[in-house]
């Protein structure tokens, strides 16, 4: 997703004059082609994240669209107080690609995992939360960054991932089904997607399955259109199962004193210390495909 | 303007701020008072700030921002903000907060408060005009203080890499944080030198001395960023308040308010 999203912002950077891409350290082999082509547009601002967040801020507030490319903790965590503050206060239309969302990078370790930066993102008023399931989100997400007056984050997980849509996407802002079906809807973001995707092959009564790729502000009311018919809704992300997706739609349900049954497939909340590679690490907490698929049956049997 | 003249403003601009504090019942008097003969300095000799040539004006951002009442008042003076807009400083449903809301007021340029932000988006938005040929400068002022957070040194090295040399930082060097001096706190000195060995052009002053400061920003070096280290009295000007730690947080209540005007009127 990261070169498909990198290709996408130095097209316009090509075409506009005011796209500028900073990154703190990272970016090898990725960033390459951007900083050839546009050696003045571009910052590596080193290992010193508050002052890449602030020097974003002050770039922006002079009119120009900044993207800020690193590892999540980089873009978030380590610099809340400056996206807090700097951008989203003061909302300057920067755009944090953060990379290796979830536990893409295991067996790094936990200082390397994004397992709560959506759950400290939304936090932030103003800011755009985006979790793109596929190149084709990921490239939508970028365009919506461009035309947008507000800060907005994206959350990516590296390279290679698999297109899933079939279909263009006409609407970032909204969730979107990929496949039809009744009773059961499971809804996902992210590049677990590809787990969601192979735990519908095989099963016996197919579910609904919806991407959300932008989690807040939330499209409800397109949601809803999409949940009709709909007993149990299964949410499916490679985060806490608190304080994600999961926990934005639980809020909703009991906000709106809706009638679905609710089950959040997600990351336990605790800090990780098993040493699996991703797929290892999707089957320990329960987001596999045949965690997933074992789950749509249940929530069929039980419906 | 000549330093007679600065110094009559300044001393108006102190009025006003133990005006809006005691009106206000607010804390950072003595932080406030520190930096309006830098203030005064900046807007009414060194600055291109113009109403009437707004978009071209040159950039101060307030990185220590709870001296916000000094802004405040320089504005006021200034004519960039109107009286009753800064009487209504801190009043319940008022018009300016006791930290920088950059839509707030005209002439907030950014939004600041927690020490160690402005600074570096000062560096940016230098950096912004820079890129565009815009000649406009940015000038910031920060903390002694405000210089224990990491990234003010994370921005000293930045800076000069990137030739800002439209780039003043000015640093109130008063002596006196929250609950400390910075010289006992931690190895705070030499200043200068410690901003020369990261690339700058460093200068120290009588943070007080019209002469010192209108000297220290005139020029610049080129390719290089420059500091200007204002060595200053904390609460300057009303001699109770002066080099007096409570004075960060003390109000001023109708009484001291007299008091302090005796002063600040002679």
């Amino acid at each position: 997703m990261r070169n498909s999203v990198i290709k996408r912002i130095a097209k316009e950077a090509g075409k506009k004059k005011d796209i500028f891409l900073i990154t703190g350290d990272a970016g090898f082999g990725v960033l390459d082609k951007y900083k050839k082509l546009f050696p003045e547009r571009f910052l590596n601002l080193g290992v010193a994240e508050q002052n890449m967040i602030g020097i974003a801020a002050g770039l922006g507030l002079t009119g120009f669209k900044v993207f800020v490319y690193n590892i999540v903790p980089f873009v978030l965590y380590r610099c809340y107080e400056q996206v807090r503050n700097d951008i989203c206060y003061q909302n300057v239309p920067v755009t944090l690609i953060g990379i290796g969302s979830g536990v893409t990078y295991s067996p790094q370790g936990v200082t390397h995992y994004s397992v709560e930066d959506i759950a400290l993102a939304r936090t932030l008023p103003n800011l755009v939360i985006f979790s793109p399931s596929d190149p084709i989100e990921a490239v939508k997400c970028v365009e919506y960054a461009l035309s947008s007056k507000d800060p907005v984050y994206i959350r990516i997980a590296k390279s290679g991932e698999p297109v899933i849509h079939n279909r263009k996407v006409k609407d970032i802002r909204s969730p979107v089904v990929l496949n039809e079906g009744e009773g059961v809807a499971v809804l996902f973001h992210g590049s677990v997607s590809t787990e969601v995707i192979s735990a519908l092959e095989g099963v016996r009564r197919r579910p609904k399955a919806i991407s959300v790729p932008m989690l807040q502000p939330m499209d409800f009311d397109s949601l809803g259109r999409k949940l009709k018919d709909i007993h149990t809704i299964i949410t499916v992300e490679e985060h806490f199962s608190e304080g994600g997706l999961g926990s934005i739609i639980a809020e909703w349900i009991a906000g709106r004193g809706l009638d679905y049954r609710l089950i959040k497939l997600g990351i336990k909340n605790e800090f990780i210390h098993e040493i699996k590679n991703n797929a290892g690490m999707r089957s320990h907490y329960g987001i596999s495909s045949e965690a997933i698929k074992e789950t749509i049956g249940r929530a069929y049997e039980n419906g | 303007m000549d330093s007679y003249k600065l110094q009559d403003t300044a001393k108006k601009i102190r009025r006003l701020i133990i005006e809006i504090a005691c009106r206000s019942r607010s804390a950072h008097v003595g932080s406030s008072l520190s930096c309006v003969d830098i203030l005064t300095t900046l807007y009414f000799h060194a600055m291109n700030i113009d109403k009437r040539d707004w978009k071209n004006r040159d950039i101060f951002v307030l990185s220590k921002a709870h001296a916000a009442m000094a802004l405040y008042a320089t504005l006021a003076c200034k004519g960039v903000i109107s009286k009753k807009k800064l009487f209504g400083y801190m009043q319940d449903d008022g018009t300016l907060p006791a930290h920088l809301d950059r839509f707030t007021a005209q002439g907030i340029e950014v939004s600041a408060g927690s020490l160690g932000h402005g600074f570096n988006i000062a560096i940016g938005m230098a950096y912004g005009y820079k890129l565009r040929g815009d000649g406009r400068r940015v000038f910031t002022l920060i903390g002694d203080g405000e210089s224990e957070e990491g990234s003010i040194w994370e921005g000293a090295l930045f800076a000069s890499r990137l030739k800002l040399d439209n780039l003043t930082v000015i640093m109130d060097r008063n002596d006196l944080q929250g609950y400390g001096r910075p010289s006992e706190l931690c190895y705070f000195e030499p200043m200068e030198d410690k901003w020369k060995a990261f690339g700058w052009k460093a200068l120290r002053v009588d943070g007080h001395s019209f002469i010192e400061l209108k000297g220290a920003l005139k020029g610049r070096e080129k390719g290089k960023p420059k500091v200007i280290i204002a060595d200053t009295t904390k609460g300057k000007g009303v001699p109770f308040m002066e080099d007096e730690m409570k004075w960060h947080y003390f109000i001023v209540t109708d009484d001291l308010r007299e008091e302090a005007m005796r002063y600040l009127c002679r």
